[in-house]
């Protein structure tokens, strides 16, 4: 895409007609535009619903799945986009499902959904990531620096969490923070629920009815990422990736603008967190804090094509899959060591991305010129 | 003609006044009890050799670096302490050495930036017209900008800096890597942006193009101000000319 004053940028005066933020669905910072994409999206979208009915998918397995999904986007806003790699994402992944399974515990039986739960696993650890982002980006702390960082911030986190066993100090209300067991009592963390006195519907996390509400949920969040990504804000990011000495050179508080993205991401990182401790009303320090949990999602980012949102979250969904895939076919010792090798072959052959080369090549097959990270994918193979 | 002393511009109130400044990077002294006025509307041009601390003046300007001692004045007020977004704010604009474009947008996305400050999407065409008219790019709105050659990026880089309607313009080594006629058309772009009445403050080491804009010049020599005049008295300085040639 090529930025023209007449195309569907935010350069464009879109201010007259009526709903015109919706055009920013599309615009030079996401890859897909025009009816190939759109169509392509609506099937892929029609499958993953009718999945459940006619393809015989296990929602247990398939949810887990989305939920990363999440986590991708909330890395690829952040590395992909602004340029901040974080080595530490799931340490907000883990704050997000740690307080939505504490508020879950003591607060279910008497309100009898999970609002407030929800809610406060989206707001811990956009505060959390405020608070070390504020310090981070006003030390100036840039690059490598920031992503160990916040791998050493979620390993903390990891050890910390994995020594609260005695319940007699650390509990909270009814919730006992449990240490390497995990979040207890578990029969009392909540999927999730919505709805006042008699109008509730609760969603198992591990029947179809959270399969569709999660999807449903990450197409909205795509979606609205879409339209922020292609808007002013959108620009700014990936300024502030480009050259962030020479957007502040023109007015910009580059800090603010980093802490924001930080803060965002971490906000999804929290979704995702909240959304996986509902699914399996599980949570326990190896699974959300490890480096291996950590790396995974790099991994994901990574190979899917980290600076576009719809390959970061392809590459998310598909790694998952091709994991579970490994995992449960006779060979569950050689899954990670697989997945460095991809990681490896990836780097090596599509830097930009493995979903970013094949979008690359689909926009061309289509006549549709490309993001200018797919153009610049392009330049590397 | 030398005068490295607390000196007053040739017409009207400083715009830019750096009084007394020096910068120590742990034992080595960058910048050296610098003073130095700027009047509004000004041409005015920094020689020096390597090392000689041209570079590191215009971040102390900008803000990218603090000095050590001394205060920076902008049209009166101090913005010794001033983060560098509110520096360009109140109306520096600069263009580093390094080419400092988003090489990865297009040449329309990269006026983007410095322009949705103080304009509306609607305007921006025309501006971005404008102002690649000014910078010889015309027509080139949708060229991805690592397509452009190394002088047209530099220029954009002066096209950007320009876009924020800055009070005073600093830029250092435009002309760096260019052939004959970008350097030419490159002194001509500086100084009809000049005769605009921008104030502008050029380094540069390339002395054929200080020739060319013919301004107000100071001279540089180990972080101090070493000389100061016209071009025609700059360039026949004894004493200037042997700091070229490492005599002194």
């Amino acid at each position: 895409m090529t930025g023209r004053a007449d195309e569907t940028t935010p350069v464009n005066s879109h201010a007259k007609i009526p709903f015109g933020f919706l055009r920013l669905v599309e615009g030079p910072q996401t890859m897909g535009r025009g009816w190939p994409f759109w169509t392509g999206f609506a099937i892929v979208i029609l499958l993953a619903f009718l999945a459940p009915t006619y393809f015989g998918i296990r929602p247990y397995r398939v949810n887990e799945f989305i939920v990363s999904g999440f986590l991708a986007a909330s890395l690829s806003i952040l590395w992909g986009y602004a340029g901040i790699l974080s080595l530490g994402q799931a340490a907000f992944f883990g704050v997000g499902g740690y307080v939505f399974g504490i508020i879950g515990i003591n607060l279910f039986d008497a309100t009898g959904n999970t609002h407030l739960a929800l809610a406060g696993g989206i707001l811990a650890p956009t505060v959390f990531a405020a608070f070390v982002g504020a310090i981070m980006f006003f030390a100036r702390l840039k690059g490598v620096y920031i992503a160990i960082l916040m791998l050493v911030l979620s390993l903390l986190l990891e050890t910390f969490m994995l020594q609260t066993a005695d319940p007699e100090v650390y509990r909270i209300g009814e919730a006992l923070l449990g240490g390497a067991n995990g979040l207890r009592p578990a029969s009392d963390i909540p999927s999730v629920a919505f709805g006042w006195g008699e109008a509730v519907a609760e969603i198992n996390g591990r029947r179809e009815g959270f399969y569709y509400f999660a999807l449903t949920l990450l197409i909205v969040v795509y979606l609205a990422l879409r339209m922020l990504l292609n808007s002013s804000f959108g620009y700014l990011l990936v300024a502030v990736r480009e050259d962030p000495d020479r957007t502040e050179t023109f007015g910009y508080d580059v800090r603010l603008i980093q802490l924001a993205v930080f803060c965002l991401s971490a906000a999804l990182a929290g979704l995702a967190g909240s959304l996986d401790t509902a699914r399996i009303n599980r949570v326990d320090p190896e699974l959300v804090f490890s480096v291996s949990a950590n790396i995974m999602v790099v991994i994901w980012v990574a190979v899917g094509g980290r600076k576009d949102l719809t390959t970061a979250i392809l590459g998310a969904i598909t790694l998952e899959w091709l994991y579970l895939w490994l995992t449960t076919s006779g060979s569950p010792e050689y899954a990670t060591l697989v997945m460095g090798g991809i990681l490896v072959a990836a780097m090596l052959i599509a830097p930009e991305g493995v979903f970013v080369w094949i979008g690359n090549r689909l926009g061309r097959l289509f006549g549709r010129s490309r993001t200018p990270a797919a153009k610049a994918g392009e330049a590397h193979q | 003609m030398t005068a490295p002393a607390a000196m007053t511009a040739a017409h009207g109130r400083p715009i830019l006044e750096i009084r007394n400044v020096t910068k120590d990077f742990g034992g080595v002294r960058a910048t050296d009890d610098l003073s130095l006025a700027i009047a509004p509307g000004e041409l005015h041009c920094m020689i020096g050799p390597n090392g000689a601390g041209k570079s590191t003046f215009f971040k102390l300007l900008m803000g990218t670096i603090r000095p050590t001692k001394g205060e920076i004045l902008f049209n009166g007020e101090d913005i010794t302490r001033l983060p560098p977004h509110q520096r360009a704010r109140r109306g520096l604009g600069i263009k580093f050495q390094n080419m400092q474009v988003y090489s990865e947008l297009t040449v329309f996305q990269n006026f983007f930036i410095p322009l949705r400050r103080n304009h509306k999407p609607s305007a921006m065409p025309g501006l971005v017209a404008d102002i690649l008219d000014r910078i010889h790019l015309s027509g080139l709105e949708d060229e991805l900008v690592r397509n452009l050659s190394h002088g047209q990026q530099q220029w954009l880089s002066i096209g950007m800096s320009i876009a924020l309607e800055p009070k005073v313009l600093l830029l250092d080594e435009p002309a760096a890597g260019m052939g004959r006629d970008e350097t030419q058309s490159t002194a001509e772009i500086i100084k009809s942006l000049n005769a605009e009445g921008m104030t502008i403050i050029v380094i540069e080491h390339d002395m054929e193009f200080i020739r060319n804009l013919s301004s107000r010049t100071s001279v540089l020599h180990l972080g101090a101000l070493f000389a100061q005049g016209s071009y025609e008295e700059i360039e026949t300085d004894d004493d200037v000319r042997k700091i070229y040639l490492g005599k002194v």
